[in-house]
């Protein structure tokens, strides 16, 4: 596997009372598999469009599209979780872990952060804990999952590689209102 | 703003979308005349009332859809999946 290397090119930055904390983390084995509704693929991922599972394996199954699933596992597992899955029948199965970015805002105030820059309800009752939705984040088309973390709200936020650095940026400019600082040489400028 | 309910995402702000214009019937391009395939791809009706438009959302289900808009009123109904 090539060397991994992030396009955020800063660490996580947090508010002083921990009210919201944004991290890269990039590196994960990101597969996406698209698959006939009838193919055994499909079948084995069983998870419906617009939720997600945990595996017992630790791979995260999201159903980010229609016919559509994104992988989600130690970056270090990329090849073995393609591997896994059966391509017999209607099935394309493509490694994008050096394609996207990806980036966790947690915290009791991450929803009120997130919300700042993105259109979506993020409402418990639309967006609950294992949604999987996709929708703009400061202005940046992004697929986007809520895995809470110790009863707090957390979002997965996940864009094209090129973005990467900018959306990290728009997220912790967005934070600075609950306390996070804008580390030098971090701007959305 | 404008609200258009995606078959598959619900209601989405039209920013999240693109309109693709009314919804036109394809002429058969092997029997087709230069006239009737020139209407099919320049000419709409665009009248001041109901109209059946293909809309793609792009910031979420990446899928075509088509919806019943009044144009007069942005009024919007019956979105399904082509």
């Amino acid at each position: 596997m090539p060397d991994f290397k992030s396009p955020i090119a800063h660490g996580p930055v947090s508010a002083p009372d921990g009210v919201v904390r944004v991290e890269d983390e990039t590196a994960t084995a990101k597969i996406v598999v698209r698959a006939g509704s009838d193919s055994s693929a499909a079948a084995d991922l069983s998870v419906p469009f617009g939720q997600s599972r945990l595996r017992a394996d630790g791979t995260l199954v999201c159903g980010t599209r229609p016919d559509e699933w994104t992988l989600f596992a130690a970056v270090d597992r990329a090849a073995e979780v393609a591997a896994s899955v059966d391509t017999e029948g209607f099935v394309s199965v493509v490694d994008i872990t050096h394609g996207r970015a990806m980036m966790r805002v947690s915290g009791p105030k991450a929803t009120a952060v997130l919300a700042k820059v993105c259109n979506i309800d993020l409402a418990d009752d639309m967006t609950p804990d294992g949604a999987v939705f996709s929708g703009s984040v400061a202005n940046v088309t992004c697929d986007l999952l809520r895995s809470d973390r110790a009863g707090d709200p957390s979002y997965l936020i996940s864009c094209e590689r090129s973005f990467g650095n900018y959306l990290f940026a728009a997220l912790v400019d967005a934070s600075t209102e609950f306390g996070a600082g804008l580390p030098a040489g971090l701007s959305i400028h | 703003m404008i609200v258009v309910n995606c078959p598959n995402c619900g209601p989405r702000n039209s920013s999240d979308l693109r309109p693709c214009g009314e919804l036109t019937p394809r002429p058969d391009p092997s029997t087709a005349s230069l006239s009737e395939w020139r209407t099919y791809l320049y000419l709409r009706e665009n009248p001041a009332g109901w109209v059946t438009e293909t809309w793609y959302c792009r910031n979420g289900c990446r899928r075509y859809f088509t919806i019943q808009r009044n144009t007069a009123t942005n009024e919007i109904r019956d979105s399904e999946a082509p």
